[in-house]
């Protein structure tokens, strides 16, 4: 998996430049194109990871969550009881398939539930996609 | 209704507590001086104020304009709503919403090809010559909205993309009929569905690989398109380049971005982003109890009819006696929109908006309303529309996952 990451990470390097001259305003959408004439379209992504509030086990947060999906996952959410949480990151092991130690699920919950619990849960459900 | 409405609706939490922190100053204001008619409330304070009201982070992506952050890795930005006062969103302006992390970042539009494979006598490697030349083009304007539009706008709230309302754009395709295409490589007996995926690629090997499916009959009636222009100019990458999927009145989780392969299927496609995501309860309105979850799921497919002020913006202050002009847009799922209506006072009455131009059924449709209020005070506004296919909005409606919004929206604003 990391290697995949890497793989995408190095392609940005090596296309750094090309969209320097694109990202003025309006008129910088992609270059005319016609049929013929196709040139090889490449983008260099951004990077605004935002901050990691600390917290407790925010290292294993770091190291299990923060490899697939930015932590901005995380800070756009309102905040949820603790039995949203759980079930958020048993659907990242079980759905998306996230290579989270059995081990460290219950700490990475107590870093959400710590970063964005709330102690008096409102009418909700756990969310069953 | 209007309590019901009242319950689901934004102004019931983050946006009220907003406009009422602004309601406060600006009373405050007008009780120190007549200076104060001409302060403007600092609206980004009173956001950053408000609990996860946090100030919309802009930022600039390849190829796009200033579009507000969610998530950066995938990228996931929103369209910041001045742009929804036009009736075409521009390319740089328009919303972004990639799912897995290996997003793609370069694309050779030589060497590049569709695969289109699976049930069919004569599999195709089409290049994008081909998609041009080969097959007849043809132009449409289509809204694309994310399933997740308004997610953020749920009472109770739910988990996912919080998504305001910039989730959508409309825009004019220009491609190739993917029935055209499916006709070439020559559809066999018993298909029933075709699987779409692109050059997207998902960070692990266990994660699912972003892939969904079309019925076969939507797929071959002659309006889904293989796009190779938006607004008349190549996709940007970030939206899709150098074709996407445009499967018009339906919601964008089926718009496939850098499409990449066409499996024609004899049995449903298995993947977690039919069976799993994208599922809303199994009724009309995509409604549920958080304590009384619906017992069936269905895919998200058809947009359902929806309008949105665009004006007044959330925490907008009126002058008493001035004119102010009413503006917002209204969507459906493929009739079109035949009327927008406005209440200035909680639904009590309603008076008709003025639409724009009549871009087609797959369209959204600008509306206009005036409006010159005579009073002070704090006013509830509401929009409806109907389609002219008859469908109405829903006056109540919240589900597990944020999905298909369609309830009559509200929005207060203060008059001084």
């Amino acid at each position: 998996m990391s290697r995949q990451i890497c793989s995408w990470m190095l392609l940005a390097v090596v296309t750094a430049v090309a969209f320097a001259q694109q990202s003025g305003p309006r008129s910088s959408s992609a270059p005319k194109q016609t049929a013929g004439d196709a040139q090889v379209q490449q983008i260099t992504l951004p990077k605004y990871p935002g901050e990691v509030p600390p917290g407790p086990n925010v290292d294993v947060y770091k190291k299990d969550c923060l490899t697939c999906h930015s932590s901005r996952y995380v800070a756009m959410q309102p905040r949820f009881p603790k039995a949203v949480w759980q079930s958020e990151v048993k659907k990242m092991v079980d759905a998306y398939g996230a290579p989270i130690p059995e081990a460290d699920q219950a700490p990475i919950v107590e870093y959400l539930v710590a970063v964005k619990g709330v102690e008096a849960p409102p009418a909700t459900s756990p969310p069953a996609k | 209704m209007q309590t019901s409405a009242d319950k689901r609706n934004p102004s019931s939490t983050g946006v009220d507590r907003r406009r009422f922190v602004s309601t406060l100053l600006s009373v405050g204001g007008l009780a120190i001086t007549g200076r104060a008619l001409e302060w403007q409330p600092d609206f980004g304070w009173a956001d950053k104020a408000a609990p996860d009201a946090a100030a919309p982070t802009l930022v600039r992506y390849p190829q796009k304009t200033e579009l507000i952050l969610l998530t950066d890795r995938p990228p996931q930005l929103e369209t910041p709503s001045r742009y929804f006062l036009s009736d075409l969103t521009p390319n740089d302006a328009f919303f972004v919403r990639w799912h897995l992390s290996g997003i793609p970042t370069s694309v050779d539009p030589n060497s590049f090809r569709l695969e289109v494979s699976g049930k069919v006598s004569k599999p195709l490697s089409l290049s994008l010559n081909d998609l041009r030349s080969k097959f007849e083009p043809v132009s449409l304007v289509a809204f694309a909205q994310c399933a997740g539009n308004f997610r953020s706008w749920f009472e109770p709230r739910v988990p996912g993309g919080q998504w305001g309302s910039g989730a959508m754009g409309n825009a004019r395709w220009k491609g190739a009929r993917l029935k055209d295409v499916l006709d070439a490589a020559g559809v066999q007996a018993g298909a029933v569905q075709v699987g779409l995926r692109g050059l997207d690629v998902p960070p692990s090997d266990k994660t699912p690989v972003y892939q969904k499916s079309l019925p076969i009959d939507r797929a071959r009636d002659g309006e889904v398109m293989i796009a190779y222009e938006m607004n008349e100019a190549p996709l940007p990458m970030l939206n899709g380049y150098p074709i996407r999927l445009i499967v018009p009145g339906w919601y964008a989780t089926y718009w496939v971005k850098a499409l990449s392969s066409i499996s024609v299927l004899d049995q449903p496609l298995k993947t977690f982003w039919m069976d799993k995501a994208y599922r809303i309860p199994d009724n009309a309105e995509a409604n549920e109890e958080p304590q009384h979850l619906a017992p069936a799921t269905v895919p998200i497919t058809e947009m359902v009819v929806h309008s949105i002020f665009v004006n007044p913006k959330p925490g907008e202050q009126l002058r008493v006696g001035q004119h102010y002009e009413l503006a917002g847009v209204a969507n459906d799922g493929g009739s079109g929109i035949r009327q927008v209506e406005v209440s200035t006072d909680g639904g009590q009455t309603w008076n008709d908006a003025k639409l724009g131009t009549d871009l087609g059924k797959y369209s959204w449709r600008t509306w206009r309303s005036q409006w010159a209020p005579s009073a002070k005070g704090t006013y509830k506004l509401m929009v409806r529309a109907t389609s002219n296919g008859g469908q109405k909005q829903a006056t109540a409606q919240w589900n597990r996952s944020g999905y298909q919004r369609g309830v009559v929206e509200q929005q207060n604003v203060v008059v001084a």
